[in-house]
C-alpha cells in the first residue's frame, strides 16, 4: 500500500490556478483512472510456470465420485465439471468461498485463497459448513491441506462485525472470548463506551441475530446441512466511541489483532437519518443473477459492505439502484467521469421513483444544490478527493457531503481508483454501508487487498458465460486481425533511432489501417452497425480519425463536445463510428455500439481489454429480430489489429488473458482486406505508404507516443496545443456525409452478401481461415 | 500389408494356401482392387488391361492404378504379357480358389475353441480388455522409458531395443531420446501402433532363426479366432507356441492354465489385427477435453497417456483420474523442434475428445485449433533448402556456364558474380557433370536478394528462403551480433537447424 502514493497520480501534482480548476479535472479524470502502469505484467499463471506439476494422483477417489462435480487439490484449486448434475449448486457454492481463475465451458478452475474465504465468511458461510460441503461435492477425499488452510483462513475471518445501529457503532460477535481478546488491546477498550456498564466489564450485550437468510445456499445439497448452520444465534456487543471508529477497524486488520471487521448496516432500524422514499419503477425488474447479488448484499435483513462483480453491460447500474432503493436513505454514488455522472443519474431517474429534487449532480461544470433532506447526489471521486484549492460553489456542496451521514455508499468501477484516493473518499464521507460496482476485478497488485478491507468482500461476482447463455449480454465474436508490416515501415521499426517511434511505427502500419478501413466499411454499410475504434497512442488516434472522417474523443475534450459527439453518434443515422482514446474505456455508457475496434492499446493490460470489450455487451434486442439464428448470432463483434513481428503480438496474448478465462476465444484473421478487394481503400499504393511512413518519421518523438503524455501530465500546455491540432473540422457534422460519398466496390458487395445464408451461421470473415 | 507385399513369391504363394490370409489380404485391399477381386472371382480367362480400363469412368484412372499396382504386388493379380505386348491380368489361382472355397463354406479355423467344461474361470470380455490395454500401455511405457514402467514384460532387453530402434535416439552416455518417428508413433492409434511393433517383431524373425511367413500367417489367422474364447496351446506348432508368449507380452493374447490344459485366450487388439489393416479407427471411448482458453483436461489414470500428453503440453497437475494441462506455444514448440506436426496433434486431440465434447462441432475449439497450426506456419518461416557452394571459378566465363548449366536444370540458388560464388540445389549434383568443391568452414552466411540466406558451417551449406520480413529481421540480428541469428521480439519465434542459429525468447532482448 506503501507504494501507492507515488503510483498514482497525487493530487498535488496539479498545482492548477483556481481558472483552470474546471480543466485540471478533466485532465485527472482520464489520467488517474486510465493509470494502467502496474498492472499488466505481474500474471498470477507466470508464477505457476515455474512450480513443477503438482501430483495428486495420490488422493483417494470416492466410490461414487462420477456424481461429484469436484476436485480439491492441496494447494487451493479446485476444478469444477460444469456438466455435472450439481453444478448449479456447486458453481454458487464455488463463487463464495473461492476466486475464479477461469470459467470456460466444460471445466471451471478456481483458487481457495485468504480473501475469497474471507468474503465467503462473510456472507455468513461458517469454517464447518465451508469444509464439510467442500468435501460432500469432492470426487476425493479432501487433502487435510486444504482443510487446515480453510481452518487457518476463517478462523479470526468474520468473527467481528460492526454494525451501526441507531446512530451508535456497536462491536459485535457470537463469541464472547473474541470481544475479550480484543478488550485487552488499549486503543479499543479506549474506545468503547461502557453505557449499560452496571453489571462490570466483563458483560457484553446479549441479543438474538437476526435469521441468516441464505437464498443462495440453502437449496445446496437439499439444505439439509447448511440451514443448520444458518440457525439463530446469540450475539454479544459493546459499543464505541465513533470518533474511534477508524482507529477500531485498522487495530482489527491482519497486520494488527487480525480480527478483520465485517461492516453492517441496520438501516431499518435507523431512525436518526431521514427515509429518501424512493422505490423501483414496477418496469425495472431485476434479473436472476441481480437479484443474487442483492440477496447477498442485503441476506440478513441488514446491509453488508461489499463488492459486487458483474461484467460491463450486465446492469450494474440497476443493481446500485435498486440497492439504494430498499437502503432509502440518503446515498452518495461516485463515478470515475462527468459523463458517467450524468448516466449515473439518467439511470436513478430511470429505474426509480426518484423525484427531480432528490438527486443532485455535483461535477466540475455542474454543481446542483441539494434541494431536499434526503436525496441522491451523483459526483466523481476526484471531485470528492481534490486536494487543491476549490471554488466557493463547490466548497460550500462539498462541505455539506461532508457533514451528511449516508445511508449508502455507492462507488462504481472500484478496480481503477487508486487505494489512497478511496481512503481519502472514504475519511471524507461518513457512510454506513458501501458498495464497489466493477466488471473486472484484475489487478494483481497489491490494490485488490486494499479494496477487500477499504470497502469489504467480494460478495457475488457473475460468470460471463452464463449471463450469454441466458441472453443478459451480447454474444460477442473476438478476432485478432494479423496485419503483417510493411517492408518500408518495418526496415524504420527495426532501426535503433526510432525506438520511441515503434509504437507509433506498428499502429501507423498501413496493413493496419486499410483494415481498420475495411472492417469500418463492412460494418458500417454491410450491416449497419455502430463502431468504436480504440487508439492509445494518440497520434494514430487523430491520424485515423482525420483520414477517414470520423468524429474522435480524447483526454482533452471538452465535456460538452462529449455529450455532442456522444450523442450524434447515438442519434444520427450518418455518424456510425467514433474514434476513442483511452478515455472511453470506461465509463462512458454506449449502449448502440457493437463493433469494437482496437488499433492500439495500453501494453499488456488485460483490464483494458476486458473494460473495451465491455462497450459492447449489452444486449441488443433489435439485432436479435434482424437475424435469423436469434441468440445464437453473434450480434457484437470485438476485434484486436495487431502488427505481426512486432511487440504487439507479445502483449496481445497477455491482454486477452482475462477474457479468455471467462471463457472468450479469440479467432485469428489473417488476411484483411481479402486479397481479391482492398484497391479502394487508403494507403493502397506504395506512394501513399511511404508518404505516411515520412509523416510518422517526422513526427516529433513526443508527438507519436503516449506514455510521454502521461509523464507531463501537469504540463497542461502541451495537451492544450495538441487539442488545437486535434481535429475540429472531424467534429463538424459534415462528417459523416462526407464519408458516405465513399463508394465500395459492387463485386465485394456481392461476395459478402452471401453470408446470411451460410449454414454455420459464422461471420463471413470469420469463415476466411488461412489455408488449412 | 506393405509387410506380406514385401515377400518374395514364392513366400506369398505358401502364404496364400491359407483361407484366412486370403480373406485377410482381401479386406486390406482398396475398395476398388476388392471389386476387381470378386468381379474377377469366377473368371477363369485373362482379361486384357484395356477392357478393364473400359470398365472405369473417366475420372477413375487414378484409382485404377492404385489398385492395380497394389494387386499386383500382392500377387493377388498376375500379370502375363503376351506377344503383341498387350497386358492382361489373372488372379492368382491359389488365391482365387480358397476365396471360392471360403464364399462356399465359410471358414474353418485350425482349431476348435475349448468346450467350458475344460476351460474354468474365463475372464469377461471387460476383463480382457482391461488385461489387453494395461499389457499393451506397460509394454509401451518400457518401450519408451524404461525407468517409469512397473512392471516389466518378459522382452528380453534386446528384443526391446530391436522396438526402440528408430524409436529412440540411442547415444552413448546419454539417456535415450524419442526422435521424430517416436513421437509420431506415441500420436498413433493403438493398431497402427500394434502394427508398428509387429513389423519389427516380424522383420527381426529371421534372426531369430524363424520364418516371417510362419509369423505372419500365424497372426493373421489369430485374427479370426473368436474373441474371449479358450484355445488350446496344444494345437500350435513349436514356432507358435514361442510367438504367443510375446504376443501375451504385447496383450493381444492371454495365456491360462487349468489343471491339464493351458490355453489362450485371444483380446481385442488380435482380433482387431485384421481389420485395422483398412479401418484405422478405434471405437475406444475418449478422454481428452480441450477449452478455448488452451486448457486441457484428460481423464485418464493412464501413465502413458500423461507421457504423451506431454509431448505437446505443459502438465499442471494430476490427479487420481484427471491430468490437467495446458497447451502453450512453448510446450507447442517443443513438440515442434520433435518432428509432431500441428496435425497430428490436432487429430489426436480429435479422435481422444471426450464424449461430453465429441458430439459438438468442433470437437476442438476452432480457435485452438487454428492457434496450433498458426504458430506451426510461424515456425516454418523460414525453407531450408540442402545446397553445395561452389567457388574459385577459374574464369568467368567457367563461372557463368555453371550458372546456365544449373539454372537450366532448375537448381540455382544463389550467383554472385562478383566474388564468382554460386550455390545450387543438392539434388541436381548427383548425376551432373559438376564436382563439388572442398566445403568451406565460414561461420557467417551471407543475403541474396531473392530473400535468402546461404549459411554456412554445416558439413552442408544450406539455403534458408524466406520472406522480406523474416529477411529483415534476420539482418538486423545480424547487424546486431555478427553472426546469423532469428531472434524473436514477439510471438513469432522461427528456428532454423540449431548449429547455426541459435533462437533468442525474451522478448526484451532485442530492445
Amino acid at each position: 500500500m506503501a507504494g501507492d502514493g507515488e503510483r498514482g497520480r497525487p493530487m498535488k501534482k496539479h498545482k492548477a490556478s483556481s481558472s483552470s480548476y474546471s480543466k485540471a479535472v478533466h485532465m485527472m479524470e482520464e489520467e488517474d483512472f486510465n493509470d494502467y502502469g502496474n498492472d499488466f505484467d505481474d500474471d498470477s499463471r507466470d508464477g505457476e510456470r515455474e512450480i513443477k506439476k503438482r501430483d495428486f494422483t495420490q488422493l483417494e477417489l470416492k466410490p461414487d465420485h462420477v456424481n461429484r462435480p469436484l476436485w480439491a487439490c492441496a494447494d487451493g484449486r479446485i476444478f469444477l465439471e460444469t456438466f455435472s448434475p450439481l453444478y448449479k449448486q456447486a458453481y454458487d457454492f464455488l463463487i463464495a468461498i473461492a476466486e475464479p481463475v477461469c470459467r470456460p465451458e466444460s471445466m471451471h478452475e478456481y483458487n481457495l485463497t485468504p480473501h475469497s474465504l474471507y468474503a465467503a465468511v462473510s456472507v455468513g458461510l461458517e469454517t464447518e459448513t465451508i469444509i464439510s460441503v467442500l468435501s460432500k461435492l469432492s470426487k476425493t477425499k479432501l487433502p487435510a491441506e486444504i482443510i487446515d488452510f480453510i481452518h487457518g483462513s476463517t478462523a479470526n475471518y468474520g468473527k467481528v462485525k460492526l454494525v451501526l445501529k441507531k446512530n451508535r457503532y456497536f462491536v459485535e460477535s457470537p463469541f464472547p472470548e473474541v470481544l475479550k481478546r480484543l478488550l485487552k488491546d488499549d486503543v479499543i477498550s479506549k474506545a468503547r463506551i461502557n453505557s449499560e456498564d452496571l453489571h462490570g466489564a466483563e458483560t457484553f450485550t446479549i441479543s438474538k441475530a437476526v435469521r441468516e437468510i441464505q437464498g443462495g445456499h440453502e437449496d445446496l445439497l437439499n439444505g439439509a446441512e447448511l440451514a443448520a448452520a444458518a440457525e439463530e444465534k446469540e450475539t454479544h456487543s459493546f459499543e464505541i466511541d465513533p470518533a474511534q471508529v477508524e482507529n477500531v477497524k485498522q487495530r482489527c486488520l491482519p497486520n494488527a489483532l487480525n480480527y478483520p471487521m465485517l461492516e453492517e448496516y441496520d438501516f431499518r432500524n435507523d431512525t436518526v437519518n431521514p427515509d429518501l422514499n424512493i422505490e423501483l419503477k414496477p418496469q425495472a425488474q431485476p434479473r436472476p443473477y441481480q437479484e443474487k447479488s442483492l440477496s447477498k448484499m442485503f441476506g440478513n435483513g441488514r446491509a453488508r459492505s461489499g463488492i459486487i462483480v458483474l461484467p460491463c453491460g450486465a446492469g450494474k447500474s440497476l443493481v446500485g439502484v435498486s440497492a439504494a432503493c430498499r437502503v432509502k436513505k440518503s446515498c452518495l454514488c461516485l463515478a470515475t467521469n462527468a459523463v458517467s455522472v450524468d448516466q449515473w443519474a439518467f439511470q436513478f431517474k430511470l429505474w426509480s421513483t426518484i423525484k427531480d429534487e432528490q438527486i443532485s449532480r455535483f461535477t466540475s461544470d455542474n454543481k446542483e444544490k441539494f434541494r431536499s433532506l434526503a436525496g441522491v447526489v451523483v459526483t466523481t471521486y476526484n471531485m470528492v478527493a481534490f486536494g487543491g484549492k476549490r471554488s466557493e460553489d463547490s466548497e460550500k456542496i462539498i462541505e455539506e457531503i461532508r457533514n451528511r451521514e449516508w445511508g449508502l455508499l455507492l462507488m462504481d468501477e472500484v478496480h481503477v481508483v487508486p487505494a489512497h484516493m478511496f481512503r481519502k473518499v472514504i475519511s471524507i464521507t461518513k457512510s454506513h454501508c458501501k458498495l464497489g460496482l466493477t466488471a473486472t476485478l484484475v489487478r494483481e497488485d497489491e490494490r485488490i487487498t486494499d479494496l477487500n478491507f477499504l470497502i469489504g468482500p467480494k460478495l457475488y461476482e457473475a460468470n460471463w458465460l452464463d449471463l450469454v447463455k441466458g441472453g443478459f449480454i451480447a454474444n460477442v465474436q473476438c478476432a485478432e486481425v494479423w496485419c503483417p508490416m510493411t517492408k518500408e515501415f518495418f526496415a524504420e521499426y527495426l532501426k535503433k533511432e526510432n525506438s520511441k517511434k515503434k509504437q507509433a511505427l506498428y499502429v501507423m502500419n498501413p496493413n493496419k489501417f486499410r483494415a481498420c478501413e475495411f472492417l469500418i466499411r463492412f460494418h458500417e454499410l454491410q450491416r449497419g452497425d455502430k463502431i468504436i475504434v480504440f487508439a492509445d497512442n494518440l497520434f494514430a488516434l487523430t491520424a485515423y480519425a482525420m483520414k477517414l472522417r470520423k468524429p474522435m474523443i480524447y483526454g482533452a475534450t471538452s465535456h460538452n463536445e462529449r455529450t455532442r459527439i456522444l450523442q450524434a453518434f447515438k442519434n444520427s443515422p450518418d455518424v456510425n463510428t467514433i474514434f476513442l482514446s483511452k478515455v472511453g474505456d470506461n465509463s462512458i455508457d454506449i449502449p448502440e455500439a457493437n463493433v469494437i475496434i482496437q488499433i492500439s492499446s495500453h501494453a499488456g493490460s488485460r483490464r483494458q481489454e476486458a473494460q473495451r470489450l465491455g462497450r459492447i455487451l449489452r444486449a441488443k434486442g433489435r439485432h436479435q429480430d434482424r437475424m435469423a439464428g436469434g441468440k445464437e448470432e453473434y450480434n457484437a463483434f470485438f476485434y484486436s489489429l495487431v502488427s505481426t513481428d512486432t511487440q504487439e503480438m507479445y502483449y496481445s496474448t497477455k491482454r486477452q488473458q482475462f477474457l479468455i478465462d471467462q471463457g472468450y476465444s479469440f479467432k485469428v484473421i489473417t488476411s484483411l482486406p481479402p486479397p481479391d478487394s482492398g484497391a479502394e481503400l487508403n494507403y493502397h499504393s506504395l506512394e501513399e505508404q511511404i508518404e505516411l511512413l515520412s509523416k510518422v518519421l517526422n513526427a516529433g518523438d513526443d508527438m507519436v507516443g503516449l506514455e510521454q503524455l502521461q509523464e507531463d501530465a501537469d504540463d497542461i500546455a502541451n495537451i492544450k496545443s495538441r487539442r488545437s491540432a486535434g481535429s475540429m473540422s472531424a467534429f463538424s457534422g459534415a462528417s459523416g456525409m462526407v464519408y458516405m460519398e465513399y463508394n465500395t466496390g459492387k463485386s465485394k458487395q456481392a461476395g459478402l452478401k452471401s453470408k446470411p445464408k451460410d449454414p454455420s451461421k459464422r461471420h463471413v470473415l470469420f469463415k476466411k481461415r488461412f489455408a488449412p | 500389408m506393405d509387410l506380406v507385399a514385401a515377400l518374395p513369391a514364392m513366400k506369398l504363394d505358401k502364404l496364400y494356401e491359407s483361407t484366412f490370409i486370403c480373406e485377410a489380404v482381401l479386406r486390406s485391399l482398396p475398395p476398388m482392387a476388392k471389386r476387381y477381386v470378386l468381379q474377377m472371382l469366377y473368371i477363369d480367362t485373362l482379361i486384357t488391361a484395356k477392357s478393364m480400363e473400359e470398365w472405369l469412368l473417366p475420372d477413375g484412372l487414378s484409382k485404377h492404378k492404385v489398385a492395380i499396382d497394389r494387386l499386383l504386388q500382392l500377387r493377388v493379380f498376375l500379370e502375363v504379357t503376351d506377344r503383341k505386348k498387350e497386358t492382361s491380368y489373372k488372379i492368382n489361382p491359389k488365391f482365387q480358389s480358397n476365396i471360392q472355397k471360403y464364399l462356399v463354406n465359410g471358414g474353418t479355423l485350425p482349431r476348435e475353441p475349448m468346450p467350458l467344461s475344460i476351460t474354468v474361470r474365463l475372464p469377461t470380455l471387460e476383463d480382457l480388455e482391461t488385461y489387453a490395454s494395461e499389457q499393451w500401455e506397460c509394454f509401451l511405457l518400457q518401450l519408451i522409458n524404461s525407468a517409469q514402467a512397473e512392471k516389466l514384460t518378459s522382452f528380453s532387453s534386446s528384443m526391446i531395443k530391436v522396438f526402440q530402434r528408430g524409436l529412440l535416439s540411442a547415444r552413448e552416455n546419454e539417456a535415450p531420446k524419442l526422435t521424430e518417428n517416436g513421437f509420431q508413433f506415441l500420436l498413433m492409434d493403438t493398431n497402427a501402433q500394434l502394427w508398428y511393433i509387429i513389423r519389427e517383431y516380424i522383420s527381426t524373425a529371421e534372426d531369430r532363426g524363424v520364418d516371417p511367413t510362419d509369423l505372419i500367417s500365424f497372426l493373421l489367422e489369430l485374427s479370426f479366432h473368436t474373441l474371449g474364447e479358450a484355445y488350446n496351446l496344444n494345437t500350435l506348432t513349436d514356432v507358435q507356441r514361442i510367438a504367443i508368449k510375446d504376443l501375451a507380452d504385447l496383450g493381444l493374447v492371454k495365456l491360462q492354465q487349468g489343471r491339464k490344459e493351458s490355453w489362450f485366450i485371444p483380446t481385442k487388439l488380435a482380433t482387431n489385427l485384421s481389420a485395422s489393416l483398412t479401418d484405422s479407427s478405434s471405437s475406444k471411448e475418449g478422454f481428452v477435453v480441450v477449452e478455448t482458453n488452451f486448457r486441457m483436461y484428460s481423464y485418464s489414470t493412464s501413465k502413458l497417456y500423461s507421457e504423451i500428453l506431454r509431448l505437446f503440453s505443459r502438465i499442471e497437475y494430476q490427479l487420481p483420474n484427471l491430468i490437467v494441462g495446458a497447451i502453450t506455444k512453448e510446450s507447442l514448440y517443443n513438440a515442434f523442434e520433435n518432428g509432431i506436426t500441428a496435425d497430428q496433434i490436432i487429430c489426436f486431440l480429435q479422435q481422444n475428445a471426450h464424449p461430453r465434447v465429441a458430439q459438438k462441432i468442433p470437437t476442438v475449439p476452432e480457435n485452438v485449433t487454428d492457434q496450433i497450426r498458426l504458430w506451426e506456419t510461424d515456425k516454418n518461416r523460414v525453407e531450408i533448402t540442402p545446397s553445395y557452394l561452389y567457388e574459385d571459378f577459374p574464369s568467368k566465363e567457367v563461372f557463368e556456364a555453371a550458372c546456365d548449366f544449373s539454372r537450366e536444370l532448375g537448381g540455382l540458388l544463389f550467383e554472385d558474380s562478383r566474388t564468382m560464388r554460386l550455390v545450387v540445389r543438392v539434388e541436381i549434383i548427383r548425376g551432373s557433370s559438376l564436382v563439388a568443391v572442398p566445403e568451406q568452414s565460414n561461420i557467417f552466411g551471407w543475403i541474396h536478394k531473392a530473400h535468402r540466406v546461404v549459411l554456412h558451417g554445416l558439413r552442408m551449406h544450406e539455403v534458408a528462403t524466406m520472406d522480406e520480413i523474416t529477411l529483415m529481421r534476420m539482418e538486423e540480428s545480424r547487424r546486431q551480433s555478427g553472426t546469423i541469428q532469428i531472434s524473436a521480439d514477439c510471438s513469432s519465434q522461427f528456428l532454423l537447424r540449431k548449429p547455426v542459429l541459435h533462437l533468442m525468447q525474451d522478448p526484451h532482448e532485442l530492445t
